[in-house]
Formats: C-alpha cells, sequence, structure tokens
C-alpha cells in the first residue's frame, strides 16, 4: 500500500498537548526556578566566548577618551587646557593616542589590506549585482510568471506520478502480480520511478536514525542486555526487530541509476508531458479529466495539457 | 607602566643627587658636585704646565680650520702640552680622511654665527667623533672653565665613543675626554669634552636648569627620537633663550633635518654625505602569507644563489630569531650535503643575549669546506639592534620583512606592551642602508613596493609618543617646567597620555591637586625608577620592611631571574618550584635573591645559578642596583630595616608594602573563573601562565599588563580588599566607583571592616 509521506513519527518526542505552567507555583517550585536561573546566570563561559568578550572589552576602552572628571584634566584645565587641544605649541600635534594594532598571525605587510580590497571587490561585486537586477525589473515580473507556471507543473507532475503509481498497483491486486512495493526500481517505468525512490530513500533514512540509536545504546555496556526472554514490545521498543538498513540499502541503491538521473534532468514541463503521455498510453488516463477511458481512443478528452481542457 | 630602567652593572655609582638645602635653606654647593662650577675656590683652570699658549693665541668663536689643523700637527699635545705619540699622528692622517674634515671650515662658519646649528652625517661621516673636536678648538671651553657636552642614547656608545675620542686626542680617558652615564662618572677637573646619555644630562639639569657648566651642547642622534633626546631638545630650546651664550648643535643621521630646523626656529643646516655603498633594492610581488617562513627562504635562496657575502635578516624576537636561527641551520645542512651551497653559520643576536655570545657576530664568516670549493657565508639573525645601534662590517645582503616589536603605550587601559608592528619607510631605508657598509649590496624587502608606499608610515613613532610620561612629567616638574600643557615638545603626546600620567602621580601622593610637587614627589623623582616602585621604596619603611622591598625593586628593575630553556621546561620548573611561595610571583623572586645571597650560593655563584635555572647576570644586576639604590636611601635618611622572619607578618607587610606602590594594577577574579577584571578599567585579563599563584585568590597587585591575543598579568601577588581600602583610600573611594563586581565586593569589605571596628571599640 502506498505509504504517506506524512508518516506519523514516533522517533519525535514532542507533546503537542504538555502541561502548562502552574499559574501559582509553590515554594519548592519557585526555589527551584530561582536555582535554575542562578545557575545559568553563573553558567561558564566557554573559552571562546570569555576571549571574545575580553577582547570587546578592550576595543571599547581603547575607543573611549578619558573622561572629563579626570583629576590629571582637572589639573591640565587650570593651565588652559580644553576638551579638543592638543599640547605643546605646534599646531598639528596630534589629539588622539596611537592606535593599538594586536597583530594575531604572521602574515608579511600588505596581506592584511589586500584581504580587506579582495573583500570589497566581492562585496562591490555583489552591490552592482543588485543594482543591475533592479534594472531589470521588467524582467523580473515575467520570471515570477514562469516561475508561477513552474510550481503548478510541479504538483500536476506529483499528480501524475501518484497516480501512476496507484493504477500500477490496482492493476497488478487485479493481475496478481506484485504490486510497486515489491519490485526492483529498475523495473517501474522512468516516469514515476523518482517518486518510488525518494519514498524509499526517506524510509531508510529514518531507519537509519533509529538503527543509530538503538546501536549507540547497545555500546554502552549497561544498556547492552540481548536478553533471550525479551517480549516481542520490548525487542520493538529497542529497535531489535529491524533488519540492519545497510542490507536493503545495498540491494536497492548499491549503484546509481543513469536512465531516472536523464528523466530527472528534463524541464519539469517535459516531464510532466512524458508522463501524462504515459498515463494515457498505458492506462488511458487523463489526469485533468480525472477519468480512465474505457478505449484506446479515449473519447472525449480534449487533449493531453491542461490548457487543452480550459 | 612599570617599564624596566637599565642599570649599570659597574659599581662605579656615586652619589649624584644631594639635597640642596640644608637646614637653614641656603643652597650648599660646596658637597654638591653638579655645583661644582659655582664654587670660586676650586681650581677649574687646566694646568697645561706652561705650553697651554699654544690654544691662547686662539680667539674664541673667530677660529679657522687652518689654525686648528697647524695645532693639531703637533709637535704638541696642545691640550696637555705634552708630546704627542706616534699612534696620535696614524689616527690623524685617518681622521683627515673622514667625510667631515673636507668641510671643517664651513661648520665653523656656521658654528660661529649662529646658536643653533642642525648637522646632518650618514653613517660613517665620522661627526660623533670629528665634531665635538672641532668644536673644541674653536669654543675653547678650558679657558673659562666650561665643558662640551655630547649626548648619545645608548650608554654603550658614550663609553666606547668617549674612549675613541681620548684615543684620537692622545689623553687618558676620564681627563680631558670623559663620560658620564647613569651610575658612572668617568670624568675629572681637567675634563672638557664630556660624552654622556641623553638621559644623564636631563638628571644634570634637574639640578643646573641652565646647564650652565656647558658652553656647547651637541644632540646626537637626534634622530632616534628618545625621550629623553625629546624632553632635552624641549627644554634647550627654552634654555639657549635664557642663556645666550650657550651654542647647540642637533646632529642627525637622516635627512629629516627639516623638521629640526622648523622646530629650533630655522636654524642652518649643514649636510655632510656619508661614505656608503649603493644597495639594489627588491620587493617581493605580492604580500607574503608568513613573513617568516618567506625570510627563511630568502636567506637560503641568497645563501645557493648569491655571490659571497654576508646576510643579515631582522625580524621581531628572541623566541622567533632562535627558532629561525634553528630552521636555517637544518635547511643549510641539507644545502650543504648536496653540495649546493658553501659552508653557512648562523648567529642570533638580540638585547637579552649575553654579551659573550653578541660578540660571536662579529667573528668571520667560515672558509670554504676545501681549497677552491664555494666561499662561506654568515647569516645574523636579529631585531632591531642590528639597525641603529652596531654596525656589523661585511654584510652585503639585507632581509627585511618589515616588522620590528616596538612599545607602545595607551593611556585609556594604561597598558605599556611590546607589540609586533610595521616598520616606518626610514626604518626600512636604515636596514636596507646596512648593506651598503663595505661594498655595494642588496636588500630584499618581502612586501610589494605599492605596500612600502602606501602602507608604512614615513618616520617611526618617537618614544615619547609611545611611552606612559608618568616619569618624565615628575621630571619636567622637577626641571622647574610648570606649563606641562604648553611645553614645546617637537612632537607632543595625546594630551590623555599627559592626563593619565597626571592622575597616576596624584594617586601616588606625588603631585598634589594643584598639580605641583609634594615632599613624596620630591623625594621620588631623585630615583632612577617609575614612580609607583619609587613610591613603594619610600614607603616601605611603615611597613617595617624596607630591606626586602628594597631587593625586590632591585628585582623588578632587571631582566626576569628564571631561566626557562625550550629543551629543559620541566627541569626548570621543578628549580622554580624550590623558591616558590604560595602567595604570589613577587614573594617568589624575593626567595630567589634570598637564597642566592646565601653563604651556599656564593661560594660559586654563576654554577649555583645554572643549577636552578636562574640567570646570574640578572641576579647579578640585581645585585647592583641593589646597592645603588640602598645608597640613595641612606642619602635620603630612609630606614632600612625588616620584621624578624619568624614573624608571621613578615610576608604580609612585604605584600601591604607593595599595595602601597602598585595600588592602581589590581585586578579582582570572576566569579570563580579563571579570568580577573582590572580594577578601574574593567579588563578581562589572565594570570601569565608563569605565576606560581593558584587560581584561588581573589584580589591580586600585578606588575605588567602584557597585550597579546590574549590580555595577561605577569608577576602577580595575592593582596587582601582590606588593605586597598586602607591603605590606598583616594584611589579605592567606592562612591566614584562604577556600579558592578568590583564595587559590591569593596563595599561588603568596607562594611565588614566597619563592624569589626566598631566591635573592637565596644569592648
Amino acid at each position: 500500500m502506498p505509504q504517506s509521506d506524512e508518516e506519523d513519527d514516533y522517533m519525535n518526542m514532542v507533546f503537542e498537548d504538555a502541561p502548562k505552567a502552574p499559574k501559582h507555583e509553590t515554594s519548592m517550585q519557585r526555589a527551584a526556578r530561582k536555582r535554575k536561573e542562578a545557575e545559568s546566570r553563573s553558567r561558564q563561559k566557554t573559552k571562546a566566548e570569555r576571549e571574545a568578550d575580553a577582547i570587546a572589552a578592550r576595543e571599547e576602552a581603547l575607543a573611549t577618551a578619558l573622561p572629563e572628571d579626570n583629576k590629571g584634566f582637572k589639573m591640565m584645565a587650570k593651565l588652559g587646557f580644553k576638551q579638543g587641544d592638543s599640547l605643546g605649541k605646534s599646531e598639528d600635534a596630534r589629539k588622539e593616542p596611537i592606535k593599538i594594532v594586536v597583530k594575531e598571525d604572521k602574515g608579511g605587510i600588505g596581506l592584511e589590506s589586500d584581504k580587506k580590497r579582495k573583500f570589497q571587490e566581492t562585496f562591490e561585486e555583489a552591490r552592482q549585482a543588485a543594482k543591475r537586477a533592479k534594472e531589470e525589473e521588467g524582467d523580473f515580473l515575467e520570471e515570477r510568471k514562469q516561475q508561477q507556471k513552474e510550481r503548478s507543473a510541479e504538483k500536476d507532475l506529483d499528480n501524475a506520478q501518484r497516480t501512476a503509481e496507484r493504477l500500477f498497483d490496482k492493476e497488478a491486486e487485479e493481475k496478481g502480480t506484485p504490486t510497486a512495493e515489491d519490485i526492483p526500481l529498475q523495473r517501474i517505468d522512468i516516469c514515476w520511478r523518482g517518486r518510488v525512490r525518494r519514498r524509499i530513500e526517506k524510509q531508510a533514512e529514518k531507519q537509519q536514525k533509529r538503527e543509530l540509536n538503538n546501536s549507540l545504546s547497545s555500546r554502552l555496556p549497561t544498556l547492552a542486555h540481548e536478553d533471550e526472554d525479551d517480549d516481542h514490545d520490548t525487542k520493538t521498543a529497542l529497535g531489535h526487530d529491524i533488519t540492519p538498513f545497510y542490507t536493503t540499502l545495498e540491494n536497492d541503491f548499491g549503484h546509481d541509476d543513469p536512465d531516472l538521473a536523464e528523466f530527472e534532468a528534463l524541464s519539469v514541463f517535459e516531464r510532466l508531458e512524458r508522463t501524462l503521455v504515459f498515463l494515457r498510453d498505458t492506462y488511458k488516463y487523463c489526469l485533468y479529466c480525472g477519468y480512465q477511458y474505457p478505449d484506446a481512443a479515449m473519447d472525449g478528452c480534449p487533449g493531453v495539457t491542461e490548457g487543452d481542457h480550459d | 607602566m612599570a617599564t624596566k630602567r637599565e642599570f649599570d652593572n659597574e659599581d662605579g655609582y656615586q652619589a649624584k643627587r644631594v639635597k640642596t638645602e640644608n637646614g637653614n635653606g641656603k643652597v650648599d654647593a660646596a658637597n654638591n658636585p653638579y655645583l661644582a662650577h659655582w664654587n670660586e675656590d676650586s681650581s677649574y683652570q687646566n694646568d697645561f704646565s706652561g705650553s697651554g699658549d699654544l690654544l691662547t693665541k686662539f680667539t674664541r668663536h673667530a677660529t679657522t680650520a687652518k689654525q686648528a689643523r697647524t695645532a693639531e700637527d703637533g709637535p704638541q699635545n696642545p691640550f696637555t702640552g705634552r708630546g704627542l705619540s706616534d699612534k696620535y699622528m696614524s689616527i690623524l692622517k685617518k681622521r683627515r680622511e673622514l667625510p667631515v674634515n673636507t668641510q671643517r671650515d664651513e661648520f665653523l662658519d656656521l658654528y660661529q654665527k649662529h646658536q643653533i646649528l642642525v648637522f646632518v652625517g650618514e653613517t660613517g661621516s665620522g661627526k660623533t667623533t670629528q665634531i665635538p673636536q672641532y668644536v673644541l678648538y674653536d669654543d675653547l671651553p678650558q679657558q673659562n672653565g666650561k665643558m662640551v657636552a655630547c649626548t648619545q642614547p645608548r650608554r654603550v656608545a658614550a663609553m666606547s665613543v668617549a674612549q675613541r675620542v681620548a684615543e684620537e686626542m692622545d689623553v687618558e680617558l676620564g681627563g680631558q675626554v670623559g663620560y658620564s652615564i647613569r651610575f658612572e662618572d668617568k670624568t675629572s677637573q681637567d675634563t672638557i669634552l664630556k660624552y654622556m646619555t641623553d638621559g644623564m644630562l636631563l638628571r644634570e639639569a634637574m639640578n643646573d636648569h641652565n646647564l650652565s657648566r656647558y658652553s656647547t651642547i651637541i644632540l646626537d642622534e637626534a634622530h632616534e627620537r628618545t625621550l629623553a633626546t625629546d624632553i632635552l631638545m624641549g627644554l634647550l630650546k627654552e634654555v639657549v633663550g635664557r642663556r645666550p651664550d650657550l651654542k647647540l648643535i642637533i646632529m642627525s643621521a637622516t635627512l629629516d633635518a627639516l623638521k629640526f630646523q622648523k622646530y629650533f626656529n630655522d636654524a642652518p643646516l649643514l649636510a655632510v654625505p656619508g661614505r656608503t655603498h649603493p644597495v639594489e633594492i627588491f620587493y617581493t610581488p605580492a604580500a607574503e602569507r608568513d613573513y617568516v617562513e618567506a625570510a627563511l627562504r630568502t636567506v637560503l635562496q641568497i645563501h645557493a644563489t648569491e655571490d659571497e657575502g654576508d646576510i643579515l635578516l631582522f625580524l621581531t624576537g628572541e623566541e622567533e630569531i632562535e627558532d629561525a636561527c634553528r630552521k636555517i641551520n637544518l635547511e643549510a645542512q641539507d644545502l650543504i650535503r648536496e653540495d649546493a651551497a658553501g659552508p653557512l653559520v648562523v648567529y642570533p643576536l638580540y638585547g637579552s643575549l649575553p654579551p659573550a655570545q653578541q660578540q660571536k657576530i662579529f667573528s668571520p664568516a667560515p672558509p670554504p669546506t676545501k681549497p677552491g670549493g664555494r666561499p662561506g657565508r654568515k647569516v645574523i639573525v636579529s631585531t632591531n639592534i642590528a639597525e641603529t645601534s652596531l654596525t656589523i662590517d661585511g654584510i652585503v645582503y639585507v632581509v627585511d620583512p618589515g616588522f620590528s616589536k616596538q612599545k607602545v603605550y595607551n593611556p585609556r587601559i594604561r597598558v605599556e606592551s611590546l607589540l609586533v608592528s610595521p616598520i616606518s619607510k626610514a626604518s626600512a631605508q636604515q636596514r636596507a642602508g646596512r648593506a651598503g657598509r663595505t661594498r655595494p649590496g642588496k636588500c630584499f624587502r618581502l612586501y610589494t613596493e605599492k605596500s612600502f608606499k602606501e602602507e608604512l608610515i614615513d618616520q617611526s613613532y618617537p618614544e615619547v609618543l609611545r611611552s606612559n610620561l608618568s616619569s618624565t612629567v615628575l621630571e619636567l616638574k622637577k626641571l622647574g617646567v610648570d606649563d606641562l600643557v604648553h611645553f614645546d615638545l617637537m612632537d607632543p603626546p595625546a594630551p590623555e597620555t599627559l592626563m593619565r600620567a597626571l592622575e597616576e602621580l596624584n594617586y601616588l601622593a606625588c603631585l598634589d591637586d594643584e598639580g605641583e610637587l609634594t615632599v613624596l614627589g620630591k623625594l621620588a623623582s631623585g630615583f632612577p625608577l617609575d614612580p609607583a616602585l619609587a613610591v613603594m621604596l619610600i614607603t616601605s619603611p611603615e611597613f617595617y620592611c624596607s630591606n626586602e622591598i628594597l631587593s625586590l625593586t632591585a628585582l623588578l628593575s632587571v631582566p626576569q631571574v628564571f631561566v626557562r630553556p625550550a629543551n629543559n621546561r620541566k627541569r626548570a620548573d621543578e628549580m622554580k618550584e624550590l623558591f616558590t611561595h604560595p602567595d604570589g610571583d613577587h614573594l617568589t623572586m624575593l626567595n630567589v635573591y634570598h637564597a642566592f645571597k646565601s653563604e651556599q650560593a656564593q661560594e660559586n655563584p654563576k654554577q649555583w645559578c645554572h643549577d636552578h635555572f636562574l640567570s646570574f647576570r640578572a641576579l647579578q644586576q640585581a645585585d647592583n642596583v641593589r646597592l645603588q639604590l640602598k645608597r640613595i636611601m641612606e642619602r635620603e635618611e630612609l630606614e632600612l630595616m625588616s620584621t624578624p622572619f619568624e614573624n608571621k607578618k613578615y610576608y604580609e607587610n612585604i605584600r601591604r608594602a607593595l599595595v602601597a606602590g602598585f595600588f592602581m594594577q589590581v585586578a579582582k577574579r570572576e566569579g570563580s573563573g579563571k579570568t580577573y577584571m582590572t580594577v578601574k578599567d574593567d579588563q578581562s585579563v589572565l594570570l601569565h601562565p608563569s605565576t606560581v599563584l593558584a587560581q584561588s585568590d581573589e584580589w591580586v597587585v600585578y606588575n605588567e599588563f602584557v597585550l597579546t591575543t590574549k590580555n595577561y598579568i605577569r608577576t602577580v601577588t595575592a593582596v587582601k580588599p582590606e588593605w586597598l581600602l586602607d591603605i590606598a583610600p583616594n584611589y579605592y573611594d567606592i562612591s566614584a566607583f562604577k556600579k558592578g563586581d568590583i564595587k559590591s565586593a569593596l563595599q561588603r569589605v568596607s562594611t565588614k571592616v566597619a563592624r569589626k571596628d566598631a566591635e573592637k571599640g565596644r569592648r
């Protein structure tokens, strides 16, 4: 049976109806909350955080001039010094202390500015690109229309592929042959093979996650009890019921599928058209009529594309 | 802050500072060596034993080069009247070949006509040795009991140049020609030419604001712009106004003379070309990713492909240099084995290297391994000492990555630190020039020509812009400069630097709120120490531990006493543990000193230091500095005392005394973590890995704030917050603190103290 992609994920521990915090906390709860808050406040910052903080504090202090309530300032003011003056008698004397630059690497002279220039160039390029895009605003509207078309085509393609699978399974059931689930991917028509493959991959991934969790816990000595008496439920809960995923993977995805890759590389419109034609040829089905015609002539259907059905 | 001052390791110190006021407030000139020239009784007339008339025919400031040369030719020494030696004659011949000799008349003309003269002579022109002698023959200082002074930025230069000039003049060193450096005065009543450090002349100016014993002052190597030279220039600019009879010559090796001319009211300029060869300059096509690696590559490439000639590579610091030496050696071995290059020897060169090892750089390059083989080569990997201070002949190739370690000071976070920074264009030119001393050379700059033009600043920042000025401000105050704001410096520092210095001195009680020197300030200015150290020392008798603080001050004034060689760190750390005091690095250093002075160690101190991974040189130096400081203390009648060692307050008293000087360098631990927060500046810092202190102490004083990619405080000792409030109540005025952890902690302490006091009162 086709599985829905939105299969319930029991590994996900989100409780939608989790109990809300009580309106009034008890004294014990309050104490616990306070303790937690204090803990998070006094949490040791990581080394990197501390270093970053220290450098930030240094840079800030280096950028802040001494205030006028400084005792030295007051003494200087008595000699006629005002904020913004410089010392001595020459006019071009410095007003700011020499900048402190801590060199952190062995980069040669000019390397820093090279980097800066490169960064600026990239930045400039991005700016230019944005500018160009703005100038081509007319084309932009056109493009959006195209995008919308693509999205709708993609939706139709998905529908068409789902239908193809449904019809295949229906036929198989009637004939008593294996369903899509049980035949190798290669035997599925290229038009809808991608959809099946993606579903299997997704399942495999989920299984892999479960197994990984399982194997991790089993590697811990305290948890690694392979108890003979474990009943079925326990085994399921521990994930021991699953056959290791790599065996299945090995069989189905061991090698790439060049045909599929070629098909997937086509534009969405082309893929849609080929799938629609496939449905008509194989099952006498029209997606837009939503009807499986009894005869190959498909009498009554206006055409292959959606446009024909307007 | 806490800069290490250089001290002398000789014992030649003579009490320099004499109280100028006695009981009745009169100047006691008779006992003041600086003021000897005031004293009519002392005969300053040189005894020429009858032949002095050789020069008495000369009219002061109206002589010619020809006259002077005739006098120089002898047969009698014009200054002593004695016969001239053969050595004198042979040196004289060489002196006449020096570039400056051709312009002697021109020089005399300008010197006679102007009060101030700017003289530019490139390295090798002979200016440092010749100009002062030219001056002697025209200024004739002996005729009116004056002297000619010539300043040098470095002690070694002052000593060696004086020695050389004494030979050239055929006189004893310390006779007509002498030198004066901190803690060593090699001059006499006969001295008419005195070489001295710029710092020394500044100290003299403190006692004699007009420098009245000198008729001519020559500031040599002014282009180096040391702190002392800059202050002297500002000072002398005022003095020449007060003393029309004083002549001033500014000598510089670089062509930025315009700035000097402008500063000295458009003084005339005389330039003499040097004796240098052309140097070809090469740049890299693109910026280097790693300048050290690029430098090593370049050195090896030169060795493999260039003609004979030694290589000078500039790097930034000891560690980098030692590492580079090792790598060059390794790589060169490979080259030699493959017979792709001749033999190669590598020598490191940096300030803290023992003198014996520094001397090695002068040994010649190795000979070829076999006759007719590829010539050997010498590589010197140096800090920027080799840029100006030291001249090494034979260098033909210079590799310049463009960096040096430079002192920087920022008043906003009060940090004085050595940081690797790009050099200036002037510095790069100076480095390149080193390749052209013997023959045409090549300089490989490891940056692009564009970077050279666009990224390097023209001139290096003078020291005055890169230093904490609290010491200087104290000196200026002592020099009688009251208006510090308008003091005419060539490059005035940022106003905040002065602000911070004044504030620090005020908290140290060296300046009152009006900015006037206090009694403590006057006393502190007499010590050749940073104000914080001086104040700590002066107040230490109040804590009954002046003996110990004296030792500690000496230890803090010399290079690191602990040695930790890269290949034997573990053993070195074990040895250090023997001296460790759990309360801090200061106390640990003190333990080291006491052990060093023990009978057992003194049996063979050199071996003892070696065994215990301690620097013998540093400890010896500390011993010497201690002696010199002790003399000043005795002269100032500061009591030397100790708390009995058995007393449980022994170490506590020392820690309290530490607070009295360093209360502005305190940090408090943040929460229970590893980081500390500096008081008032709120900078997050870590204890330097070298500390003996466990992380459990909440409050610490530190000697140094080291700036790297992380902020460190180095040399730390645990203190109690009560002491801070008690000893430095002005600084620890809680109401003035920013809201935060430190303020609330201090508040808690204050409340606790108050409660205890109240309890005591009730009892």
